[in-house]
């Protein structure tokens, strides 16, 4: 089956659902709701590292799923009173405009036409496109890849705007969309591709995984916000995540925050400034 | 030799969850088909022998189940169903749709293998006095189910195959659990292999049964 036919057929559900879901707003807030029933549920993905994937022992783990934590921290001061959905990527808005989740935390890119069928949270993460290279390929760095033009055959995850991405760092290269993380490595391995574009976070922690066989082209671009989501029109509830987040970026679950961005990221963060608040600078 | 051995170390360390998926994938499976075919036998019954009002109805169901691509069905009791009351969890919504497709399809194979048989027979055992009830029940239903067993058997490997699309609606079954196992350990061959063979056992057993049960009811010779 064809993700194409896939992603249709979702944005037509998705579109019959959202004609009639202003009813839904009136039943009071989503925070009473969840505090009521004493747990979180939380919609993510199970497939990608490091942001929501099974641990060897089958748990849910990775960063998109310690904001979710974040979150139950907050609501019931014990981070595991979570019932996970598990979703595709093409599922996140279904999910949330039908309520079948309080929150979604699966590594969102937030735009304009999302924003018009959910309600964003405050980022936690600024994600940005890397290239990643085999170490003893063709081509040593993004320099290589931009001068041979055509020839360059670039692996990508599915997306809609993914052939105009690539195309804004390789204007000439080829695009090969693939379904999932591992396919587009697989591409790579194989050598149907010369180089993988996608997030830096999912390279650096392929990398890491698989030291010395590959290599950062050393070029990263198309910046992008990456926030959980809620249903529109709930503000209480919006409000309350908006809270949790940035307290857990600023606040007193800073170090929360920054053991999670050290476990999945491995980089150390610098804990913000005492004082003035760091929003206002 | 070390490549095997590293394969075999990942299969052992994911063995509950590889054996959980199979689990999942067979009682998916087992549950439409078997939900299937009793609503497909009824289909195929309407089909061939309901007056015009059922026949057109049941006609209408069936014709819109089977132009109907799996995923859809997926999605619509998954998504529609709830918004309109009926909240079904992911694993009910995947079973419903599953056997709502099944049907169709085994109601076509039961009219078939039904109107296969000459009208003659027919003829002959009212000739002989037997009532329709009789004739079905001695004379047509026990050709037919031998006609029918090779094409359910494709049909019910064919909703073992659809099964892999519930993971779309977060059902956890066996490639979503591949899926999730290949994304901690990026060894994609090795483990969509794997589910392709488990698949391959899962039918293969499916194709068995068929054979067996083919065997049971053949016309001794």
């Amino acid at each position: 089956m064809t993700s194409c036919l896939r992603t249709t057929a979702l944005s037509l559900t998705t579109v019959a659902l959202l004609a009639s879901s202003p009813a839904l707003a009136q039943e009071g807030s989503t925070l009473d709701k969840v505090l009521e029933r004493g747990y979180l549920v939380l919609g993510t993905g199970s497939t990608n590292a490091p942001w929501h994937f099974k641990s060897v022992d089958d748990k849910l783990q990775g960063f998109d799923v310690d904001m979710g934590r974040v979150v139950a921290k907050a609501l019931f001061g014990d981070p595991d009173k979570i019932e996970y959905v598990t979703q595709s990527s093409d599922a996140r808005i279904p999910n949330i405009t039908t309520g079948k989740v309080d929150l979604t935390c699966q590594f969102m890119t937030v735009t304009g036409e999302r924003a018009q069928q959910v309600a964003f949270t405050i980022p936690y993460y600024r994600e940005g496109v890397g290239l990643m290279l085999k170490a003893d390929g063709p081509y040593a760095d993004y320099a290589a890849l931009k001068a041979a033009g055509s020839d360059v055959t670039v692996s990508v995850l599915q997306n809609v705007y993914a052939e105009d991405m690539v195309h804004a760092a390789l204007p000439e290269a080829t695009v090969d969309q693939y379904e999932s993380v591992d396919l587009i490595y697989q591409a790579l391995e194989s050598g149907r591709a010369d180089a993988v574009a996608t997030d830096q976070s999912s390279l650096a922690w392929y990398m890491t995984q698989n030291p010395d066989r590959y290599v950062d082209a050393g070029y990263g671009w198309n910046p992008q916000s990456y926030s959980c989501a809620v249903a529109r029109g709930d503000h209480d509830w919006l409000q309350f995540v908006n809270t949790a987040l940035h307290e857990a970026m600023t606040g007193v679950e800073f170090d929360f925050y920054a053991a999670s961005f050290k476990t999945w990221f491995g980089a150390e963060l610098a804990p913000p400034q005492i004082g003035f608040p760091v929003e206002y600078k | 030799m070390s490549d095997l051995l590293h394969f075999l170390d990942q299969i052992w360390l994911a063995r509950y969850v590889i054996l959980k998926g199979l689990g999942l994938t067979v009682s998916i499976s087992a549950l439409a088909i078997a939900a299937g075919s009793v609503l497909g036998i009824l289909v195929g019954l309407s089909l061939t022998y309901g007056n015009i009002l059922l026949r057109s109805v049941v006609r209408i169901y069936t014709d819109f189940v089977r132009g109907t691509p799996v995923l859809v069905l997926v999605l619509a009791s998954f998504y529609i169903l709830s918004a309109v009351g009926i909240d079904l969890n992911a694993f009910q919504a995947g079973v419903l749709a599953l056997a709502v497709f099944c049907s169709s399809h085994v109601g076509e194979i039961v009219r078939g293998a039904l109107q296969a048989i000459p009208k003659g027979q027919t003829e002959a055992a009212k000739a002989i006095g037997l009532t329709f009830r009789q004739t079905f029940v001695s004379v047509l239903w026990p050709q037919a189910l031998r006609q029918m067993l090779p094409t359910w058997v494709n049909t019910a490997a064919e909703m073992v195959k659809a099964s892999t699309l519930l993971s779309v609606i977060g059902v956890a079954e066996l490639l979503l659990r591949t899926q999730e196992i290949i994304s901690r350990n990026f060894m994609s061959l090795q483990f969509y292999f794997l589910a392709g063979l488990l698949y391959f056992v899962i039918n293969y057993g499916i194709e068995r049964f068929g054979k067996y049960v083919e065997r049971k009811t053949a016309v001794p010779s």
